[in-house]
């Protein structure tokens, strides 16, 4: 019953946003074929779908996009496991714990594409460069999320698990984990927009990371073509991945996990 | 509402006085040009260093930009009046529809790909994972480059996957040290510092592609600072020509006043002026080789019909028009 009502409603705010985004797209088009600005600076949408279905037609695009989901996977891969170990730790030591908050409190306001420099000097200009500065702009927000989620499982809550006997990896399982769920899905979700971002922004400022290059260097090249169609393409492409993770991966978990629970009042 | 309207008017009124008045009351035409740094842009450092902008009457704004591509951005932008670019940058611009046209010839310089690999000794040796870093896609290196794979791998872009985009200083330190990149397509004094490295050498150089010098950078100016000042645009031309010549005549003393800049002894900058293959000329040299060569591979969709496309009068003045066959400067702008 509850999640019918919530499919209900989800489809009336799709039905809304969608509205809103072809009213937008509407406007872009109108506002381009008035010329009031250069079409070489405000290209009509039009002509940015044009551009981008010949794109797509020609398999380059595909490509870049499979190598920057590829890099965003890895890199976020890596940042899980990370995040999932030092909470762990954490959690069974306080002196790692504050071992960790101190970290957190250093690193984590420091932008993953600042530190791209010192990870060319130490690795390379190769794939594994982006990886790394994937690594860390996701690592940060995980473990943070994942610590303050750990923490917050009441201690009512474990005590109950304990009396009903589960202990050791039952209690993580049934317990903590999903106590702290609405927090991990929240860190994975801030961590891959932030790994997306971290892949985007390390192709640009540093060029292909080796064979195709990904989305990043897809734009970067357009850029100094001057195919601002082509550019802003490359910056659809991104959005409509963001959209289709958000709708299909997170949603979908949170749906089954955090709302069937009743964790979240929406 | 009709307050704020006339507030407004007021306001616009102002901003309108104040944009005006100097332009009308000051002796000097302003000019907003496109600053860069480095051996490249010697004559204008030196203009600058000179006041020789202020005798021709110029009031010179200057802005800087941290990349060929941030240039040509705030040329499109109407930010700057006039810019330093290569002529690949500037024919892609063209090609798209900048309103633009070619001002003077800036430099010709000696380009090169170096690397420290032995074992490279032609483009052939190249390996997929072997790195090749240029300025930037579309810059006169990686154009270069094209030319060079399709002369002698069959096809322009044979290379295009082993290429980074790199900055000047960046690339010389990687290569330096040996980290990441395989080679680097570069330009004095990079060119200079990385070839005097025990082992490093040419792979292929600028004559070796193009066939004859070329203009490396070329001076751009809007088309509508060149129709709506006139005056502006002919000074700002003899003031870079006035130092350039005085460049030329007098060696030394360039060097000992641009050292500071380059943060370089003397000598050193003396040295690299002088180097074989140095040229601080407004002459054009290879305005089509590049255009067509684009075309052919699809970097650009169309080729300038006449010289008037892409080139003002004081360059079409400067190349002619021979009758029957092509002039010696008229050759000179094809490969």
């Amino acid at each position: 019953m509850k999640l019918t009502r919530f499919k209900k409603s989800l489809r009336n705010k799709t039905l809304n946003q969608g509205m809103f985004i072809i009213g937008m797209m509407i406007l872009w088009e109108l506002l381009a074929r008035t010329e009031c600005f250069p079409p070489l600076l405000f290209p009509s949408l039009s002509s940015i779908l044009i551009n981008l279905a010949t794109e797509i037609a020609s398999g380059e695009i595909l490509g870049m996009i499979s190598f920057s989901l590829y890099l965003v996977g890895v890199g976020l891969g890596f940042a899980i496991l990370t995040a999932a170990v030092i909470a762990t730790l954490a959690m069974i030591s306080q002196l790692i714990s504050d071992w960790v908050q101190a970290l957190m409190a250093i690193l984590h306001p420091l932008p993953g594409i600042a530190v791209l420099p010192i990870i060319i000097l130490w690795l390379g200009t190769g794939p594994q460069s982006i990886i790394a500065v994937i690594w860390f702009s996701a690592v940060w927000p995980l473990i943070a999320n994942l610590h303050t989620g750990l923490r917050s499982v009441s201690a009512t809550q474990i005590e109950v698990g304990r009396n009903l006997g589960l202990k050791g990896i039952t209690l993580v399982r049934f317990v903590l984990l999903p106590g702290a769920f609405p927090y991990i899905l929240t860190g994975i979700r801030i961590a891959w927009a932030r790994a997306w971002q971290a892949s985007v922004a390390a192709e640009m400022v540093f060029g292909a990371s080796g064979g195709i290059g990904g989305l990043g260097w897809f734009i970067y090249k357009k850029r100094f073509f001057m195919e601002i169609p082509s550019v802003f393409g490359g910056m659809l492409v991104i959005i409509l991945l963001g959209l289709l993770v958000e709708r299909f991966c997170f949603e979908y978990v949170e749906v089954r996990t955090v709302r069937r629970w009743g964790m979240t009042s929406e | 509402m009709k307050k704020t309207i006339g507030i407004l008017c007021c306001f616009l009124l102002i901003a309108g006085l104040s944009f005006t008045l100097p332009g009308t009351a000051a002796p000097g035409q302003e000019i907003r040009i496109a600053g860069q740094f480095g051996l490249v842009y010697a004559p204008l450092m030196v203009a600058k260093k000179r006041g020789i902008f202020e005798k021709y009457g110029l009031k010179p704004v200057w802005k800087e930009y941290g990349s060929g591509g941030a240039v040509r951005e705030a040329l499109v932008a109407g930010e700057v009046d006039v810019g330093f670019m290569g002529i690949p940058p500037f024919l892609i611009g063209w090609d798209k529809g900048c309103q633009w046209k070619v001002a003077m010839g800036f430099v010709v310089i000696p380009v090169g790909l170096v690397t420290y690999d032995p074992a490279i000794k032609s483009l052939k040796d190249f390996k997929p994972g072997d790195k090749i870093a240029v300025p930037s896609p579309g810059s006169v290196q990686h154009i270069l480059l094209a030319m060079a794979a399709e002369e002698e791998l069959g096809s322009a872009n044979a290379l295009d996957n082993n290429i980074v985009a790199m900055p000047h200083p960046d690339a010389a330190a990687a290569l330096i040290s040996k980290k990441g990149i395989k080679a680097h397509f570069t330009t004095p004094p990079y060119l200079f510092e990385e070839l005097s490295q025990p082992g490093f050498h040419l792979v292929i150089d600028d004559l070796q592609i193009f066939g004859h010098p070329f203009s490396f950078n070329v001076g751009v100016a809007n088309q509508r600072f060149h129709d709506q000042k006139p005056a502006a645009y002919s000074s700002f031309v003899n003031a870079i020509g006035e130092a350039m010549a005085w460049i030329n005549t007098n060696k030394k003393a360039a060097a000992n006043l641009l050292a500071p800049e380059f943060k370089l002894s003397p000598e050193k900058t003396l040295e690299y002026l002088t180097w074989e293959g140095m040229n601080y000329t407004t002459a054009p040299y290879g305005l089509m080789g590049f255009a067509e060569f684009m075309q052919k591979s699809g970097y650009i969709k169309k080729v300038p019909r006449s010289f008037e496309e892409i080139a003002y009068e004081n360059i079409l003045a400067f190349i002619g028009n021979r009758a029957g066959v092509p002039s010696e400067i008229e050759s000179l702008q094809y490969k």
